[in-house]
């Protein structure tokens, strides 16, 4: 082999490398490190007063941002209503809201929720939140699935 | 009547920065951060000057946890940690590959150039 094709095929080796490790790194996204915070259980329910307790939960339930500003979430009520029917336990977290609004709202439209709680912002913080509405999926206190925005019926039929 | 108005604009900036726990210089320190993170929401804007919901909570969690203490770089590493990378205007060091790629290049073709030419 000629000695003036060494660097241009050691270069070639030196790019292959770093592009498959750099490939190999995988980026940080889709709430890979996002875990459920330990405020969504330490904070109580509105209505009853009651802490969460991670016992009664069973091994999938669901996470649900809302607010009674947000449209969108209107929108997708009515299956969260149909989800609850079937026996899923529902957290709802209310984002960011005036509470008479937010009582307003539910007694209006109905409350699909196992625990209600409203959050100034910092659970939501913690878990990544980009925008109402958005559902965390969760399965054996994992996060399996996350939507944001509003549910469509393709979303939720695996769990109906 | 506008002497009065400016002494109480005076005594209500006076009281405000009495009691907030933020000073001039850390409140610029802060918007000069905000100016770094991405709003997701509205992705050409920082927070800085995006008004959405997303944008306004993250520049009050972001307050509350450097008033309570904690250091921007953590703040940092922790926003990315929670939204990945794309949260940040300014790129980490790792991504050399994507500066370094283009001079490599031009070695390895320089080298092939010349190679073809001695022939």
């Amino acid at each position: 082999m000629r000695k003036s094709l060494i660097i241009p095929i050691l270069g070639l080796v030196i790019l292959g490398v770093s592009t498959f490790f750099f490939f190999n790194k995988g980026e940080k996204r889709d709430n890979e490190n996002v875990t459920l915070p330990a405020s969504l259980f330490s904070t109580a329910d509105f209505y009853d007063m009651k802490t969460l307790n991670q016992k009664e939960l069973n091994d999938v339930y669901i996470v649900n941002f809302f607010a009674s500003w947000c449209k969108p979430c209107l929108a997708e009520h009515p299956l969260l209503m149909e989800l609850q029917s079937k026996g899923m336990q529902i957290i709802g977290i209310n984002f960011r809201d005036d509470e008479d609004n937010f009582v307003q709202w539910i007694n209006e439209h109905g409350n699909p929720f196992f625990h209600i709680i409203r959050d100034d912002g910092s659970i939501a913080y913690e878990m990544g939140l980009i925008g109402v509405p958005e559902t965390f999926f969760i399965e054996k206190s994992k996060i399996q699935k996350k939507v944001q925005g509003p549910l469509f019926y393709e979303d939720i039929e695996k769990y109906l | 009547m506008k002497i009065l108005k400016n002494i109480y604009n005076l005594f209500f900036i006076f009281f405000f920065f009495l009691f907030s726990n933020l000073s001039l210089a850390n409140i610029n320190q802060l918007s000069e951060y905000y100016k770094t993170i991405r709003c997701l929401v509205c992705e050409g804007q920082s927070i800085q000057e995006s008004e959405t919901e997303f944008a306004i909570n993250l520049k009050e969690q972001i307050q509350k946890k450097y008033e309570s203490g904690m250091d921007l770089k953590d703040i940092n590493q922790e926003l990315i940690s929670i939204y990945g990378e794309e949260i940040s205007f300014k790129p980490s060091n790792d991504h050399f590959i994507l500066w370094g790629l283009p001079l490599l290049l031009l070695v390895i073709v320089i080298f092939l150039v010349r190679h073809k030419y001695k022939k």
